[in-house]
């Protein structure tokens, strides 16, 4: 394979962002242009090297070499990262096509354009790195990135607390994988996965400080992809552009960190005590979300949740030692999620920024090609048999059966809870009659809004289908997938997973299509998330406490003790020093003197 | 043989270059001199080209030299060089202010030397990287120091400048004394002034039945002398009374001279006389010990009495010192076992090219804004950020880098310093280190908040020229650029897998 290729793909769109935030920030439709004609370059190029085979030499430029630490800038092609591009530049270039309506009135256009040209080049960069170090740089970049969209709107003090949060909790889950880091590297001596893969096994490092690594490594992974307890800025995220919610916290940005832990599984294997924790941090997060996602209103948030929730699983596959099931869902996850934010972006659009569900209804008759796209997407997402999500979560399921029951148990009531609040979603929003005004004027976009969703829905289809999705993840990957079918349980799983996908479509549709000819009918349902919101208060207690307890902390101890004490300190022995300069000219001979009889005498006479 | 001599037609060039200018000045009618700056940036920027194509090695007996052309030699010329060209760009900047200060009969008459002399001092500087005897260091040091007391005292109508230059002739007098009161001792130890031959007979006259066995306090006295003298020079505390008054009174674009080239030449002499002992068991110890005390002195001095201080010009000059102090934090974390000097000598030669960039730049900055606003205090930067944009920027760059921001050249050298002290587990030292970059971010910062959140007192922009910009531009461009891939500054320099070169005296075991 040409070198040239997985560079091009990386610099590509560092270069659009460039030139866009520099030279083309006041002219909104060559930035748009540029922007776009970079996405659909990189998905081109993208395939392009899927189709040619692994370089056989390491990709890399020196950049840092100090004696004990090698930090190369270098790409990493192979079959796991091939996968993830075409993930990414595919929905990438999509969402750019689709934003250019989405986006058309927008003032900020090409701050817009540029920033997602930055992000990409930040997710590529993640998905390329062959260290650890170089991820963690475009990690960060990715954080700030999302950060810039997030807060597009910035004049808005919700979005721009939003960005601001996610920022944050994002860097807690760094910190940890920092350290992480840092423990691997020291142990090790290098921070270059095959590398660290080649030498880890030799080294006889005890169980409990890969633990740690691990977990600390972990962290990351808890922070960008939004698992408990890091969760919290996921669906507030929601405050940026509908493009944004599609490309970064539904396809790339939040498969990050999933990614990230494919790409050391063969660490995570070394530790079970490690695997476990991250098998249940990811189902308990998948149970937690799905819970949630039932009392929303908010079409976007409902999506945000369920986001979580289907994160879970993977996070939860890769705590199974089943990497290629998790890599296999957010494959299928990517495209049929994209595509549900990408129809709701449509549904939002058209009715004039209106978000909430219950002032929607009826739209399918009005909005006809989002209504078909968009029930494609929502049965893939809950499993319907024959649809890519069903044989992607089908796996992870039939991984936790084969390896714990009670994992396998959540995983199964998660899928349950997900047919029930995507059905609640789906029958309010698109059946019954229009409940406002807005609602009476859907109508469907223009063609750059409806291609990327009829192609998204075509993907959605048929991106699970064994023969195509095992073609796509490489042969290694694949055997991984193989070997999960083989491992027994397959026929129980299927049928248990196809009736929960039953019931809870069943149960849904009894409770809501009666609720959409009578919305007072939903009154028992309240009950239940008044119940939520308790919890949601006694969360927000403790996180009270905790803040005062910390701000206490923060006001006396470190900032009256040990900066106050500290800066005050240092600045009066500085003022002090300063009146040894008095300007005369004796005196600093003399001084001069002093110092040289003191020094002889240490260095000769002592 | 031609070829080993052609490091040396750098000199000679440069030497040529001064003699011209002065005669021009001697000879001609008095008028505007700008053009002999200009003259002097371009051809020292040839010579400075030129300078990579001349061959490193000495070829000669390394025992009978006075020269050596090792590839230190040759990066601490291009040190020289570099730092002269921007010298020259800020004297054309500083020019209106100069003229000021010196009687004429017309405007601009009487500049002539402040052009010509710093190429003078470069030659200087550039001979004392290369020199690997006592005469030599003692002819080149003298060259540097006797131009350097004409600079400071240039302005010969303000009294400050004045007042500065009085106080440099008589400290740095004293300090001279020390270094030829040292060189005797050590002649007269040794019978030697060749360095690399003071490495040969140094271990027997040491060993058990040589003259010097059991009175290594005469050695160790005139090493005290040398290093006394040396730290004079590159301004280690407690040597160090003289820099504030002199840094401050001194014309700037002399002041910005003084702090890089005066700094990197005595380093580069203090490297090669610490490689003759710092191998000898019985003397490495107490020289490393005292090192290790000049660092921490110096450290904490530079940077917490630089704190306090509401002028530029003089916050950097107690910055210089504080960065004397990380450079003599690399001196004291030589391993004696290791053989040779290539990581102490890697960490300064990095570090003080670092420094060059960062220094000059905002040296270069405070020259012009402080021509715009008649004054150098902190205040006079107010609100910069709206009166000149660019230059703001190449000032908030100078500052993150001597503060030592990640992916800036300073951040690099401070790695590298610490790097040393960290593999001799000198951890005392890293610790005083790393709470003076904690108060570096204070006052350095402080002028980037002045620059960025405070109003300005005055709304005039700030205007510079085209070659000033340019000037600007290619420093903070070097400075990201060694920050971020410093291999290619590290190539240059001798590391443990080049060919040990010029005077590397057998280890001592």
């Amino acid at each position: 394979m040409d070198p040239h290729l997985p560079w091009f793909v990386l610099l590509n769109p560092l270069l659009t962002a460039a030139l866009i935030h520099l030279a083309l920030r006041r002219a909104p439709a060559a930035a748009t242009g540029l922007s776009v004609l970079s996405a659909v370059l990189g998905l081109i190029t993208a395939i392009g090297i899927w189709f040619s085979g692994t370089p056989s030499a390491p990709i890399e430029i020196s950049w840092i070499q100090l004696a004990s630490l090698r930090i190369p800038i270098g790409l990493l092609v192979d079959p796991l990262s091939k996968v993830m591009l075409l993930v990414v530049t595919g929905v990438g270039a999509l969402v750019h096509i689709y934003s250019t309506v989405y986006m058309a009135k927008d003032e900020s256009k090409g701050r817009f354009f540029g920033n997602l040209s930055l992000f990409m080049f930040s997710m590529l960069g993640i998905v390329l790195a062959n260290n650890f170090a170089m991820m963690f740089i475009f990690w960060e970049l990715v954080g700030v990135s999302s950060y810039l969209l997030i807060g597009h709107w910035f004049t808005r003090d919700s979005a721009a607390a939003a960005a601001n949060k996610a920022f944050l909790t994002n860097r807690i889950g760094d910190f940890g994988f920092m350290l992480g880091i840092l423990l691997l590297w020291s142990a090790s001596g290098t921070v270059v996965f095959p590398e660290l893969a080649a030498k880890i096994g030799s080294l006889n490092l005890s169980a409990g400080f890969l633990t740690a690594a691990v977990l600390l490594v972990f962290c990351g992974a808890v922070g960008k992809s939004a698992q408990l307890p890091l969760h919290v800025w996921l669906p507030d995220a929601m405050e940026g552009p509908t493009p944004v919610s599609a490309l970064i916290h539904a396809a790339t940005m939040v498969a990050a960190g999933v990614y990230m832990l494919a790409r050391i599984s063969f660490l995570i294997t070394l530790s079970p005590a490690a695997q476990s924790v991250i098998a249940w941090i990811g189902i308990l997060t998948a149970v937690f979300a799905a819970l949630l996602a039932t009392q929303q209103d908010d079409i976007k948030r409902i999506l945000a949740y369920s986001t979580l929730s289907q994160l879970g699983y993977m996070v939860s596959a890769i705590g199974l030692a089943a990497p290629g099931a998790a890599m296999f869902h957010l494959f299928t996850h990517a495209f049929f999620k994209a595509l549900l934010f990408l129809g709701a972006g449509a549904i939002i659009h058209a009715l004039h920024h209106e978000q909430n569900i219950w002032k929607m209804g009826g739209l399918a008759k009005s909005m006809r090609l989002t209504f078909l796209t968009f029930a494609l997407g929502y049965l893939a997402l809950i499993g319907c048999p024959g649809l890519s999500g069903f044989f992607s979560k089908d796996l992870i399921l039939l991984a936790a059966w084969q390896q714990s029951k009670p994992v396998f148990a959540l995983g199964l009531f998660t899928a349950l809870l997900t047919a029930f609040y995507m059905t609640r979603l789906f029958v309010v929003v698109f059946l019954g009659q229009p409940r406002s005004a807005a609602a009476e004027h859907g109508h469907d976009g223009p063609v750059a809004m409806t291609a990327p969703l009829t192609l998204l829905a075509l993907l959605s289809v048929v991106a699970g289908w064994p023969f195509i999705g095992h073609t796509l993840m490489g042969h290694d990957l694949a055997e991984g997938l193989h070997k999960i079918h083989a491992g027994g349980g397959a026929e129980t799983v299927m049928s248990l997973a196809t009736a929960a996908f039953f019931v809870g479509g069943a149960i849904a549709l009894a409770l809501y299509s009666k609720a959409k000819r009578d919305p007072l009918r939903i009154a028992p349902l309240q009950n239940k998330f008044y119940i939520d919101e308790i919890y949601a208060a006694f969360i927000s207690a403790t996180q009270d406490l905790l803040a005062s307890v910390s701000n206490w902390i923060d006001r006396w101890i470190l900032d009256g003790m040990l900066v106050r004490g500290l800066s005050g300190a240092t600045w009066g022995t500085g003022f002090l020093l300063r009146f040894l300069q008095f300007g005369n000219l004796q005196a600093y001979a003399f001084l001069f003197g002093l110092g040289v009889v003191v020094l002889i005498y240490l260095m000769a006479l002592r | 043989m031609p070829a080993p001599l052609a490091p040396l037609t750098l000199e000679i060039v440069v030497l040529l270059l001064g003699i011209v200018l002065l005669g021009f000045e001697s000879f001609s009618k008095g008028g505007d001199r700008g053009w002999m700056a200009r003259w002097s940036v371009a051809i020292l920027s040839v010579v400075f080209a030129w300078s990579f194509f001349t061959t490193g090695d000495t070829g000669v007996d390394p025992s009978h030299a006075f020269y050596c052309a090792d590839p230190l030699a040759l990066f601490f010329k291009r040190i020289a060089l570099l730092t002269t060209i921007i010298v020259m760009v800020i004297s054309l900047e500083f020019r209106p202010v100069l003229e000021k200060f010196i009687p004429g009969i017309q405007p601009g008459s009487g500049t002539g030397e402040f052009f010509a002399l710093p190429v003078f001092t470069c030659a200087g500087l550039m001979f004392m990287a290369s020199a690997v005897d006592f005469l030599l260091i003692f002819v080149a040091l003298e060259l540097v120091t006797i131009s350097f007391y004409v600079l400071v005292a240039y302005m010969r109508r303000q009294n400050a400048s004045l007042e500065a230059g009085v106080k440099y002739l008589i400290l740095g007098a004293l300090s001279t004394g020390f270094l030829v009161y040292g060189i005797t001792w050590i002649f007269g130890l040794t019978g030697e002034t060749n360095l690399a031959r003071i490495t040969q007979v140094l271990p027997s006259l040491l060993a058990e039945g040589g003259r010097l066995h059991g009175s290594e306090s005469a050695l160790l006295f005139a090493l005290m002398l040398l290093l006394i003298a040396l730290g004079f020079k590159v301004a280690a505390a407690p040597l160090q009374f003289w820099v504030p008054d002199v840094y401050q009174g001194a014309p700037t674009p002399v002041t910005a001279f003084l702090s890089v080239g005066s700094k990197a030449a005595g380093f580069i002499v203090l490297a090669r006389v610490l490689q003759t002992v710092v191998f000898l068991p019985s003397i490495a110890p107490k020289v490393l010990s005292v090192l290790g005390l000049l660092a921490v002195l110096t450290l904490l001095y530079g940077n917490l009495a630089a704190l306090p201080q509401d002028n530029l010009k003089r916050m950097l000059a107690y910055s210089s010192i504080g960065h004397a102090g990380y450079l003599l934090v690399a001196f004291a974390s030589i391993d004696p076992a290791a053989g040779n000097l290539y990581r102490t000598q890697t960490a300064i030669g990095f570090y003080l090219f670092g420094y060059l960039l960062m220094t000059l730049l905002s040296f270069l900055v405070m020259t012009v804004v402080s021509r715009h606003s008649r004054g150098d205090d902190i205040v006079h930067f107010n609100g910069l950020s709206k009166r000149s944009p660019f230059l703001a920027f190449g000032m908030l760059i100078a500052m993150l880098s001597l503060a030592g921001i990640p992916f800036t050249a300073g951040f690099y050298g401070k790695l590298l310093v610490f790097s040393t002290a960290i593999a001799r587990q000198n951890f005392l030292l890293v610790s005083v280190g790393i709470i003076t970059v904690a108060a570096g971010f204070y006052f350095y910062l402080k002028v980037v908040s002045a620059m960025y959140w405070k109003e300005p007192t005055e709304d005039q922009p700030v205007t510079a020229s085209g070659l000033t910009k340019f000037t600007v531009a290619a420093l903070c461009t070097a400075i990201f650029y060694f920050g971020i891939f410093p291999q290619s500054l590290l190539s240059m320099l001798p590391s443990d897998k080049a060919a040990p070169v010029a005077v590397s005296p057998a280890p001592h075991k």
